[in-house]
Formats: C-alpha cells, structure tokens, sequence
C-alpha cells in the first residue's frame, strides 16, 4: 500500500451492509470507530431501525466552520437529499446526517454506490471546504490581475496581505496554511515528531521528494521543508509554541494543478492526507529497516556459531565437533 | 494529552483470524484471516542491493516491503503467481516478526485508519506465551508505530471479562476458560487473572473437526454436494448438543419431519441450486466433543473429563471457584445446549467423586457447585473481553505509555498489572 486512501474503509463497510440488508432483520447497530486525526464517526440506529445516523467529529471543525464547511457539505450530499438529510448535531459530534434506509433500499446499484463512496468520504470532504475556499479565491485572483503588472510594489503588497487560512488539524500544534495568491496555492504543513528518530526519517523522505521532483516528476508541485523556523509566508500567523521538534513542508500548487474538475479534487484529496501518508511512510521505512535488522542479527549470528574454538581433548588432539549453521551439533554415540 | 480522548484499539491476532476494532463496540470492526501475501517479484533486487554500499540506497532500492496485501485481500492475492501466501501466526504464537510488523501496519493504517500516536493498544497473547515475544511486541509497537500507550492481555483473562455480560456469572477473574476455535481446544485454569500454566490441557478436536466429520457422513451417504463449504454450513446453522444420543436417534425415527432438515446449496451461478439432506449429523457432529470415538481412533478422553483433570491439577484452594464459573469463548462452543450438556457431565462426574469420599470417609460433603456460563458474545469472547475493559476509564492507567518504555526499556513489559475486578 502505497498511498492513504481517502475514503474510511469501516464507515464503507457499515453503510454497505446497512443497505445491502433488509429492514427487518437489521439489527441494532450503535458503532464508534475513529480516523485520522482525532475524527470519530458513530453510526446509529437508535430511534427507529430505518433511520441510520451518521455522526462526524472533526478536531478542527471550528477552523472549518469559518469557511463554510456546513454549507459545502449540505451542497456537496444534495443529490442524495431523497434519503439523506442533515438532521440536529448529536451530542458530542459536529455534525450528522440521517439515512432513510426504507427509501434508499428502492434506488438503483449506482445510486447506492455512489452513495456509499460518498458517505465514506465525509472527512475528506469536511476538510475539503477550505481548500476549496482558497481555490476559488484563487480563481478571483487570477482574473482580477490577470492583465496588471504584477511586479509592481502595490499589487505586491495586495497580495501579501491576502488573508491566509488556517486549519489547526491536530490542536494547536499541527496545523495547515493555505494563501491563495494569483498564480499558485501555497499550502503549508506543520507537523510534530514526537520521536528523536522519526525526525531523521522525515527529512530524508522529504529529501526524496525534492529529488524525485528533479529526476522524474517534473509536473508534482514544489516542495520545501523547514526545520523549527516557519517559512516567511505564515510568519504572523503561527499558533503555539516554538518547538525543535516541528517542522514545515510547503507545497506551492500551480494553475496545471488547480484546473477545475476531477483533477482538482484529486489534488484536494492527495493533500489533505499528506501528514498522514508523510508519518505513515516513517513507520514504513522503521518497519523496513527493523526487517533488515533482524536478517542482519540472524547472518551474524551464523558466523558467531561458526566461529566458536575448536575443542582440544588433553593431549591436544582435535575433538570431532563439527557443527551446522544454526549451531546444532551432530552428536554421535551419546543419548 | 491529545491522545487522552481516542478510543483504544483492540487487536487479538489469532492462529487462523485476526480481530480488529475499537474499544467500546460490541463487535470487531474486521474479522480477516491472519495471512499476508508478499511480493515475489521483489525478492532478488532486495538482496542485491543490501549487498551494494549502503549510500543512494533509496534511489535503488524497489519498493518491495510496500507491495504486500493482508487478510481477505491476501488470499484473493495468493491466487495470482506474484505472492506467496504466509501466516506469521502459529500455535496462537508469532512465528515471523517481519511479516507481523507490516501485518500489523496494514491493519493499522489502511483498515482502522488511526494514528497509532494516538491511540492505546489493548493486544493479546496467548496462554505461556514467553516474555521474548511480549517484548518483541513492545519493540515493534512502541520502536516502529510509537504508539501511545499498550496493555498485553491474556486471551484466557479476557474470555472471562466477556462472560461478565451474562446475568448468572459473578464478576471474578477466576475460572475456567474453554477455548474452542477452528484448530485446538484449550481448557485453561485462571486464578485471579492469572493462568496456571501447569494446568493447562489441549484437545486436539476443534472446528475443523467436527466440519470434517460432517462431511465423511455426507459422503458415506452419497449426497450431491459434499464440498467442505457445505458441511461447514451445515454445521452453522443445523447443528446442536443433544442430552442423550439414544434417545435422539429415537425421536428422529419417530418424527422425521420435524428432525429431518434440507439444506439448499447455492452456487455463483445463480440458476444452479442442489438440495442436501441433513440427518443425524445434526447432533452427532457436537458430540465428538463428549464422545470422541465416533470421529477420532486416537484422541478418546471427552471433554468434561479433561475439564475434571485441569481442575483437579490446579491448587486446592481454588478447585471450587473453578468449577463454579466454566466459561465459553471460541465459534465451536457456539452449539446450542453445548454448556448445558457439558455442565451436567461433570457435574456427573464430580458428584461421583463425592459419593466416593463420603463412603470412604463417613463424612458429609458440602458439595461442589458446577455451572457453566453460557453467553451471547462467545464467538469474539476474547475481542469483546478486551473491548470491555478497554473502554473503563482506568484502562489508560494499567497500560505502559511511550515515555515508560523509553525509560526502562523492552523488558517493562514483561508484568502488566492486573485489572482490579470492579465489585
């Protein structure tokens, strides 16, 4: 498995079944499961056994909030409104949607799986929103200076005040910065490694990332890591604490990436994981490398049992001894 | 802490399943086989350039320890010439680190997507697992994932918080655990949460058995379908624990209708269907347990017999609590009236033994209470055991955290404490 998949595998399966069953064998369902960064789903059927309840709690959802999240999802889930509607948040989560299953076991295959994706993509899509903000502001940008000089101070320091967004994903600690700008989307991550090794892995991985946008990948946008110091673009923004421990990986996203459609979604998609797919491929390469440890230990070990003195009887002549590999001897005449 | 508010994950890696959810649930989230296919394209260019110098590794190295599947997905995998199937889990015990590690990062990631810094770990091991592989799980848990916090807990410990759901069972970490699965049956004493590994006994009659004999009693009577899928259903769904075998074949005879049932296979092709009758087999099937000679030439000891014995081997003074909570964990212990059957042997059989000291001595015995405790979460006993204790509020403050570990090393895991037994 190379990349995170976007969508939650578990909330897929549940509503799959939800809907592949009948009705009146459903049982009563009341599940909690969790996804990345501090996301917890719950699906019910407490009222009435046709109801589902779909729960979301995103840490971040006040940061999401100011940039319309509500309205992005009521918008983007509009086509299922038939059978799936926002209903009052429970207690404890931020935001929830009830599916009628009486209505939506009618509909056709297509419906249904496009239903399920959908709903299986709900974090991706609540942290969609911003970014989705920020492109189209973009899109204002870039029309708006499209024939000025650009170059020029004011436009420039227009530009540099445009507002940046800020999702503080992972508490205050770890957030996302975007600035939209006319010509690019400048996304920047702060992530904590709470580990003095994973720090080292991470700057090699990253390392990786400038090299193979070098070598092969000439489209993939442009990244830059930052240890402990943010880059200049979010220098008054930053929240909490200086930390040695942090670190900034920025990506400058450019008009071939932002173009309208699937590939901009698709570009939603791959980032907002990135923190996830970035720790996920430090405890691969730890994982790896343990792997390679323990083939290392076992080849030592070999030649250690090799090694061993061979045993002199008293008149200094050679005791047969002989052993193989892993050390076992033959031992003749004994037991 | 951040992680303070995340439900803990619950893993219980067994020799043929793997379990996976989140504490808190009434059932796994996954249940998958525990297999990972590994590429076997990959092999050779990986040796090769552990043998170049170690510098531009990355540039050359393939990325061969990603192209793995685990579960379901690998068994479908394994069918193409690309991977070799493996099951790093033998005898309940971790044979192959390397395989477990990326096992374990599948599972992690890709099907219960959680950041393992933020979340507790509630594992488990089985009974006389040695310290070596507790520590070896702390170092892959807390070395590669970082994860929050851990706990290793025995299955046979967490069968017996399972049965706590039960109205008749007493919460008491004492008891005896009767762990059927698909391939060995374990009859494990637990005193106070912890097991008398003197005691133990396996019998080497399981699931797999009893599917095996169903399907030999199908092909001696020349159904139309006697594939292993069949005898496997039919043991699901029509298959229960009689009091008296005598006596049932009596009933059979004289009600055929109601005994007499008919599964209806159904294949993927759906115009296709074979009708298979379904006869003895019903209550013949379960009762190898009680008398194994109808289906084994060399195991011949039935089940509440080796019960007796592992409770007779374990200390005095705890003989009695054994006997009065028997608890079922494991799908072969699913069978209908299965408890009440076995409750009643040896109750047969310890009050036999009684009778016997009476006479002996003159002495009038107490008596001794058998009941076996029968509840609805048996087959993922040892899953929701975990489940229930993971989601107390004190869980966090049994588990050893990153820091602990980082300050005394792997061999902290070696003594977990216990959970206290809410009264």
């Amino acid at each position: 498995m190379l990349q995170i998949e976007s969508s939650n595998l578990l909330l897929e399966k549940t509503i799959r079944e939800c809907l592949s069953t009948e009705i009146e064998s459903l049982k009563g369902i009341q599940r909690t499961f969790t996804d990345f960064d501090f996301t917890t789903y719950q699906v019910s059927n407490s009222t009435a056994k046709h109801l589902v309840v779909v729960s979301i709690y995103v840490k971040c959802w006040s940061d999401l909030v100011n940039y319309g999240v509500e309205e992005y999802l009521e918008a983007k889930y509009a086509k299922f409104n038939k059978v799936l509607q926002k209903i009052e948040t429970e207690a404890g989560y931020d935001f929830s949607f009830v599916l009628d299953l009486s209505v939506a076991q009618k509909e056709d295959v297509e419906f249904k799986e496009e239903l399920v994706s959908e709903l299986a993509n709900l974090k991706r899509n609540s942290i969609a929103a911003p970014f989705e903000k920020a492109f189209s502001r973009y899109d204002e940008l870039a029309e708006t200076y499209a024939n000025s000089n650009v170059y020029s101070e004011e436009v420039k320091q227009e530009l540099e005040n445009e507002s940046i967004l800020t999702i503080n994903y992972r508490g205050l600690d770890e957030s996302i910065y975007i600035k939209p700008s006319f010509d690019r989307v400048t996304v920047i991550f702060s992530t904590i490694f709470k580990d003095e090794t994973d720090k080292i892995f991470g700057r090699v991985f990253l390392q990786e990332f400038v090299d193979a946008r070098r070598r092969t990948v000439q489209t993939a946008p442009q990244v830059l890591y930052s240890h402990i110091e943010p880059p200049l673009d979010i220098r008054n923004v930053i929240q909490g604490r200086a930390d040695d421990n942090k670190g900034y990986v920025t990506f400058v996203l450019f008009p071939r990436h932002l173009v309208k459609g699937d590939r901009r979604q698709n570009c939603i998609s791959h980032i907002q994981f990135f923190r996830n797919y970035f720790h996920y491929h430090i405890k691969c390469a730890k994982a790896y490398m343990h792997s390679r440890m323990r083939f290392r230990v076992k080849e030592f070990l070999k030649v250690l049992n090799r090694a061993k003195p061979e045993n002199v009887d008293d008149e200094g002549k050679l005791i047969e001894n002989r052993k193989t590999a892993s050390g076992r001897r033959f031992e003749v005449g004994r037991g | 802490m951040a992680s303070m508010g995340t439900p803990a994950v619950v893993m219980d890696n067994g020799t043929g399943l793997t379990k996976l959810g989140f504490a808190g649930n009434d059932s796994p989230s996954f249940i998958f086989p525990t297999a990972i296919a590994t590429s076997t394209l990959g092999g050779k260019s990986t040796k090769s350039s552990a043998s170049n110098s170690s510098s531009f590794l990355a540039s050359k190295r393939g990325l061969e320890d990603l192209d793995f599947f685990i579960g379901d997905e690998a068994l479908s995998a394994a069918n193409g010439s690309n991977y070799s199937l493996s099951y790093p889990v033998k005898h309940g015990q971790i044979e192959n680190w390397d395989h477990m590690e990326r096992f374990w990062e599948n599972s992690i990631f890709k099907y219960l997507r959680c950041e393992p810094e933020d979340h507790y770990f509630l594992m488990t091991e089985p009974p006389l697992n040695p310290p070596e592989n507790r520590e070896s799980t702390a170092e892959i848990m807390f070395e590669s994932f970082n994860c929050a916090g851990l706990y290793i807990a025995v299955q046979a410990v967490l069968a017996l918080a399972a049965s706590w759901t039960s109205s008749k069972a007493n919460r008491t970490l004492t008891g005896t655990v009767i762990d059927s699965g698909d391939g060995v049956t374990h009859v494990i004493p637990v005193a106070e949460g912890y097991v008398i590994g003197g005691a133990i006994k396996n019998i080497p009659l399981a699931g797999r058995d009893i599917t095996l004999f169903i399907q030999s009693i199908l092909r001696d009577r020349g159904e139309v379908d006697t594939t292993l899928q069949t005898a496997e259903k039919i043991k699901q769904q029509f298959c229960y624990v009689c009091p008296d075998i005598v006596k049932e074949f009596k009933k059979f005879d004289q009600y055929p209708e109601e005994k007499f049932a008919q599964y209806i296979v159904e294949y993927t092709d759906k115009n296709k269907t074979n009708t298979v009758d379904v006869g003895y087999e019903r209550f013949l099937a379960p009762e190898i347990f009680f008398n194994p000679e109808i289906a084994s030439s060399d195991y011949l000891t039935p089940l509440p017999t080796v019960v007796d014995q592992v409770i007779q081997a374990s200390p005095i003074d705890v003989r009695k609590n054994l006997y009065k909570n028997i608890v079922l964990s494991g799908g072969s212990t699913m069978f209908t009236s299965f408890g009440k059957r076995l409750q009643r042997d040896l109750k047969g059989l310890v009050d036999e033994r009684i009778q016997l000291s009476e006479r002996l001595t003159g002495n009038k015995s107490s008596g001794v209470k058998v009941e076996v405790i029968s509840h609805k979460k048996q087959r993922n006993a040892v899953w929701f055991g975990g489940s229930l204790l993971a989601q107390t509020p004190e869980f966090k403050s049994y588990c050893y955290t990153k820091q602990d570990y980082d300050e005394y090393g792997p061999s902290i895991v070696r003594n977990f404490s216990l959970f206290s037994v809410p009264s």
